[in-house]
């Protein structure tokens, strides 16, 4: 009994730093992100000047990406099982004057270490002469599912941003394709397709200004790719409008240059880079965060934070909790239903703390359960980041522990969930957690005892309004959805 | 891919997206078509190193210049005779009759035997065709050709010279042909009509063109005689013959490919040859391109021997993409070469390897240049300069393009950073060149290398700069469908370089937009062409914006008098936003670091009540409605349409003035004005006025 008491204080201690991780972890400086590409398992992105961070689990990101070329913002689409790269050779008014151009070159693998690593020769598949009122540089990719055919966007607030067509299999310039004017006032654009509309996402504000950039990133939709694009409040891009995606906020300044990578099913994540990270001296970052839709527009999730929660099943409302005994607080019941007795002073209820109630649980292992929610000690989730267990595009792994011990929410063998009295580190006691496009969550394990490799299939589960289980995820049933609630 | 429209433009090969061979061109309302065969890579499984065609395309021209691809119009596969995945969808032809069009090409039949003829009919020249089910009886053989000859007779030519006469049905070969019995080896065949080459040089001849002219046929055709294929031809006064051959129109490809096949057309007066060459595919003669020339008649009915040319026909606005290595003459020194082997449809470059080369492409049309510049594309080994001439190589020098491909030692702050600082030799670039002259009407364009590295172009194009602006010439002007002032007084640019951050405070604006500028700023209500005198104190600031890494206050500010005179336009915008930048441009002496005034009257018939200005600047503004302060946009901020609104305001009757200053920022000074009402829809019932 006293070892808990310890136990618990400890991590009170450590609560009181509660944060949350605002950028990926390692060396993940970047400016002008390309979407993230994936190769042999790798997660791969490309920036300005040339060259590109890597990540074998999308969490830690370091130097060694290879691209030749410099200039300006690259995109990199993967297609057929080829890479293609697109970038500016120019640097948007910095390499003189706002002749641009832009070109495209192919690679067979992103891993500079492979034998295979070879670009082929860049080809220019546009140009601003100079005179125009556009500026060719910071290229997007969009490879039209419903069509195959191949787009780009470019240009700066120099003018305009454009749109041209480009042969998916030699990454030429379309012959005849004549480029089409659809916004303004946006640098770093991407376009994007999901349910019927194109999205065009540009970059607003100003860049390069350390933490006064105040880049941020707009988007307009269409029916059409060659637009026009319009924002929720019908105005065209093309006369400067757009719907915010993601602005400055905790302690990050100057999203920009949208990439969208989908996960899974219900599971997307926007990259972008953040001119200013204040934690990591100001320096340009990459940044990932979940990418949420809400009346078929998109907008930037917050990191999760790190906190105590109210862990709430998606398919009730119960929430997750320890199947312990319910603990009645002794508290006389005031007046008849609600009326107070005349004369009695006021005085607030304390809530049930966990030592009023922690002798009455077992010592080892306690399955989980789903009920209603009493903000009793055995419903209070801490959730921490355990940084050295690495991570995945969203987050770092964290342990999920009642408030106050270190009983950690675990994976079984069988494929059920339980708490064990001690978090050890385990795989099964990791967990991965993700918002989801409808912005409630999927909480999975890094691994589940007995079976190998990290796990990406199974989730928390409602298998009952009251039983939770690993089960396969699957984003149209709210069995697999959670919220986070702090109360 | 049916509905596919690709348009290329002048020059040799004309279709330059893909391979293209055996050309029959034929005038139909007005515009030439072009039924040429569809020559392709061999896909898997089929004879590689083989002609190989699948389909036909139709291509239509006005000018002969641009060509459209009206897409594939018979294909091998929905005809219900070929033998499936046969590839051998030959040379075709195609005429019209009493508003049918009759497509007659060549392929393997499912009965096997050679080849036979099959006709596909439409209603249009470019289709759609429908295939008749079984080819045309009688014809064992290729390269169909149709004669609708003065005699009210169709004749049909194919193979290696033979012609019979066409039912009227233009389906099937008449009755009354002759026939002969012809003997291969042991094997003797009945064949229709008669062989119009019989006794003439005829060694491997094929694909027939007939045609009419000044009371000839002529019978022209392609034969072997000595490796490779010539044009040759023959003339008759009757459509089956007695031939008797004339001689050459073209000789053998000087490349060695083997084919050559042609047709010849009268379009607008002119005589005009196509024919094919294998330039996109010089290592492999069966993929091969379309290409034109003139054809000229001696007086005695004979042909002028033609010879190939890069440059082909037509006349090119200056303002298409002109492919320059298809010169019409050079310098002894100047070659072609594909500038990729293996995407061949890149096409070519010439390179002009020293000082002194030069080439020249004709017959360039600049009637159609205002206020124009040129792009050049060019790849250079050193850094050397090309001039842009008219007519000769020492012609009037119409633009110099500068070539620095060797990287510059940096030299001071206001450098690009090094990672757009790029050795670029070797490398394509589209070069921006202004005009030093603009020449008048149809002239040749020539390209001089004037420095000592070794250039190569690929294209040049002439484009005419936008109008952003027109001066008023009206009285008085509406506000445009959505509400938009277009009709401005502006004042040339104040030389104004503001503090180097981008988010402009309400207090910096307010104090420099509120101090004076020149006398009666808040009053003026400007004549075109008034000229006012600005003086005042300046601190001196860098003028950098946004980018790079030069934005740092000076330690010690320095004060300077600033004295301009300055010139108020009147001009209508040609856009909802008025561009400043470009204003700057054209009439001040900068672009950035610049301070506009902008007046306008507007005229009411009545009050107008809760109007808001609705203003989207780049950068900062402010604005007065009757010398009121109404709205300022302060901010790092770009034009976006009702970006800033003012509050409720009454546009009184009869005269206000609207005034704005407008600060630059980032990117292209602009910004965009309109009254809206109290549910967000533009207010128009106004009149403007520049004076």
């Amino acid at each position: 009994m006293k070892t808990k008491y310890l136990i618990g204080l400890s991590i009170i201690i450590s609560n009181l730093s509660f944060s949350s991780v605002k950028a990926q972890s390692g060396a993940p400086y970047i400016h002008d992100p390309s979407t993230l590409a994936e190769c042999d398992g790798k997660w791969y992105t490309f920036g300005t000047g040339g060259g590109g961070i890597i990540s074998a689990d999308g969490w830690n990101w370091n130097s060694g990406a290879d691209r030749p070329g410099g200039g300006a913002a690259p995109d990199m689409l993967k297609i057929g099982d080829r890479y293609l790269c697109i970038y500016g050779a120019t640097g948007g008014g910095l390499g003189g004057g706002h002749a641009g151009r832009i070109l495209t070159m192919w690679n067979k693998t992103l891993d500079p270490k492979s034998p295979d690593f070879k670009w082929s020769e860049a080809v220019e598949v546009c140009f601003s002469d100079g005179m125009e009122d556009q500026d060719a540089i910071d290229p997007g990719l969009l490879l039209d599912p419903t069509t195959g055919r191949l787009w780009a966007s470019y240009g700066t607030y120099f003018g305009t941003i454009r749109l041209i067509e480009l042969d998916p299999k030699t990454g030429f310039r379309v012959k005849g394709n004549k480029e089409k004017d659809i916004a303004i006032d946006c640098e770093a654009t991407d376009l994007i397709y999901r349910d019927g509309w194109y999205y065009l996402l540009g970059t607003h504000g100003t860049c390069c200004d350390g933490v006064n950039s105040t880049y941020n990133i707009v988007v307009g939709r269409s029916r059409k790719v060659t637009g026009p694009y319009l924002d929720n409040v019908g105005r065209d891009m093309y006369h400067g409008g757009g719907k915010m995606v993601i602005a400055a906020g905790d302690r990050v300044c100057g999203p920009g240059h949208f990439g969208r990578t989908i996960i899974d099913e219900g599971v997307e994540i926007m990259s972008c880079h953040y001119e200013a990270d204040f934690d990591q001296g100001g320096s340009s970052v990459l940044g990932i965060r979940p990418l949420l839709w809400k009346n078929d527009w998109p907008y930037a999730g917050d990191r999760f934070k790190e906190g105590t929660y109210e862990i709430e099943s998606e398919r009730r409302g119960y929430s997750l909790e320890l199947a312990v005994d319910f603990v009645r607080l002794n508290v006389p019941r005031r007046g008849g239903f609600g009326r107070p007795a005349n004369d009695t002073p006021v005085v607030p209820v304390a809530n049930q703390k966990l030592e009023d109630v922690i002798s009455t649980w077992p010592s080892g292992e306690i399955p989980a359960r789903i009920g209603d929610y009493m903000f009793r000690p055995h419903q209070k989730w801490t959730i921490t980041a355990v940084p050295e267990a690495g991570g995945y595009l969203s987050n770092p792994y964290f342990k999920i522990t009642i408030e106050g011990t270190n009983r950690a929410l675990s994976a079984t063998a069988n494929t059920e969930v339980t708490t064990v009295p001690e978090f050890t580190g385990a795989d099964e006691q990791l967990w991965r957690i993700e918002q989801l496009i409808d912005g409630t969550f999927r909480i999975m394990p890094k691994a589940i005892p007995g079976r190998q490799g990290i796990n990406t299939k199974y989730c928390l589960y409602s298998i009952g309004d009251s039983t939770p289980t690993l089960a396969e995820y699957d984003f149209k049933s709210d069995n697999s959805k959670w919220n986070f609630r702090a109360h | 891919m049916l509905l596919l429209a690709l348009n290329s433009t002048a020059q040799n090969p004309v279709v330059r997206d893909q391979f293209s061979a055996d050309p029959t061109a034929r005038v139909f309302n007005g515009k030439v078509y072009l039924y040429p065969s569809h020559d392709i890579v061999p896909p898997q499984g089929a004879r590689q190193d083989w002609f190989c065609m699948e389909d036909y395309h139709v291509f239509s021209s006005e000018n002969l210049t641009d060509w459209k691809d009206h897409g594939v119009i018979v294909t091998q596969n929905k005809v219900p005779w070929v033998r499936l995945d046969s590839y051998s969808m030959w040379a075709p032809d195609c005429v019209e009759k009493n508003g049918k069009y009759y497509f007659y090409f060549p392929s393997a039949p499912q009965a096997g035997g050679g080849f036979a003829v099959g006709v596909a009919i439409a209603d249009s020249p470019e289709g759609p065709f429908v295939p008749e089910p079984e080819p045309i009886k009688g014809i064992n053989g290729i390269d169909p050709c149709v004669l609708q000859a003065s005699d009210g007779n169709a004749y049909i030519f194919w193979g290696n010279g033979r012609c019979a006469k066409l039912k009227p049905n233009m389906k099937e070969l008449a009755d009354d042909n002759p026939k002969e019995t012809v003997k291969w080896g042991e094997r003797e065949f009945e064949m229709t009509g008669v062989n119009c080459l019989k006794d003439l040089p005829n060694r491997q001849a094929e694909g027939p063109f007939a045609f009419e002219y000044n009371g000839n046929y002529y019978l022209t055709y392609p034969y072997v005689r000595e490796k490779t294929e010539v044009i040759g031809y023959a003339m008759s006064k009757n459509p089956m013959g007695p031939y008797e051959y004339k001689g050459i129109i073209m000789a053998e490809h000087a490349n060695g490919c083997w084919t050559n096949h042609h047709s010849i057309v009268n379009y607008k007066g002119q005589w005009y040859f196509f024919y094919h060459h294998n330039d996109f595919s010089p290592s492999d003669d069966k993929r091969r391109s379309v290409c034109i020339e003139k054809l000229t008649f001696n007086a005695d009915g004979t042909i002028q021997e033609i010879k190939p040319t890069m440059r082909g026909v037509g006349i090119n606005k200056a303002t298409e993409k002109i492919e320059i290595d298809r010169y019409s003459s050079a310098s002894a020194n100047v070659t072609t070469e594909l500038i990729d082997t293996i995407n061949t449809f890149r096409s070519y470059q010439a390179t002009l390897p020293t000082k002194g080369s030069w080439l020249r492409y004709n017959d360039v049309d600049f009637s159609v240049l205002n206020n124009s510049y040129v792009i050049i594309s060019a790849k250079a080994s050193d850094n050397t300069e090309l001039y842009i001439r008219e007519k000769a190589p020492n012609g009037k020098v119409i633009g110099k393009a500068k070539m620095t491909v060797k990287p510059e030692t940096p030299q001071g702050a206001g450098q690009a950073p090094s990672m757009f600082r790029r050795e670029m030799t070797n490398q394509w670039l589209t070069l921006t060149v202004p005009l030093e002259y603009t020449p008048k009407g149809v002239t040749d364009l020539v390209i001089t290398n004037e420095g000592n590295g070794s250039a190569s172009v690929d294209w040049v194009q002439f484009k005419n700069r936008p109008k952003y602006f027109s001066p008023v010439t009206t009285p008085s002007a509406q506000p445009d469908d959505e509400g938009f002032i277009r009709r401005w007084m502006l004042l040339e640019p104040i030389d104004k370089p503001n503090r180097g951050n981008t988010v402009f405070t309400d207090t910096y604006l307010r104090e420099h937009f509120n101090m004076e500028y020149f006398k009666g700023q808040q009053t003026i209500v400007p004549k075109d062409g008034q000229k006012v005198k600005v003086s005042f104190q300046r601190e001196e600031v860098p003028a950098g914006f946004g980018r790079g890494p030069q934005q740092q206050e000076p330690a010690k500010p320095v004060i300077k008098t600033v004295n301009q005179t300055l010139t108020w336009h009147a001009l209508d915008s040609e856009n909802m936003n008025v561009k400043l930048f470009r204003f700057a441009e054209k009439w001040g002496q900068q672009v950035y670091g610049v301070l506009f005034w902008a007046v306008t009257i507007i005229d009411c018939d009545e009050d107008i009540e809760d109007v808001r200005l609705a203003v989207g600047s780049n950068s900062a503004s402010m604005w007065w409605l009757n010398g009121e302060e109404v709205l300022l946009l302060s901010g790092d901020r770009r034009m976006v349409k009702d970006d800033a609104m003012s509050p409720r305001l009454t546009l009184k009757k009869g005269r206000n003035i609207l005034r704005g200053a407008i600060i630059n920022g980032p990117g292209m000074s602009d910004f965009c004005v309109r009254f809206i009402d109290e549910k967000g829809n533009p207010v128009k019932n106004y009149s403007i006025k520049a004076q």
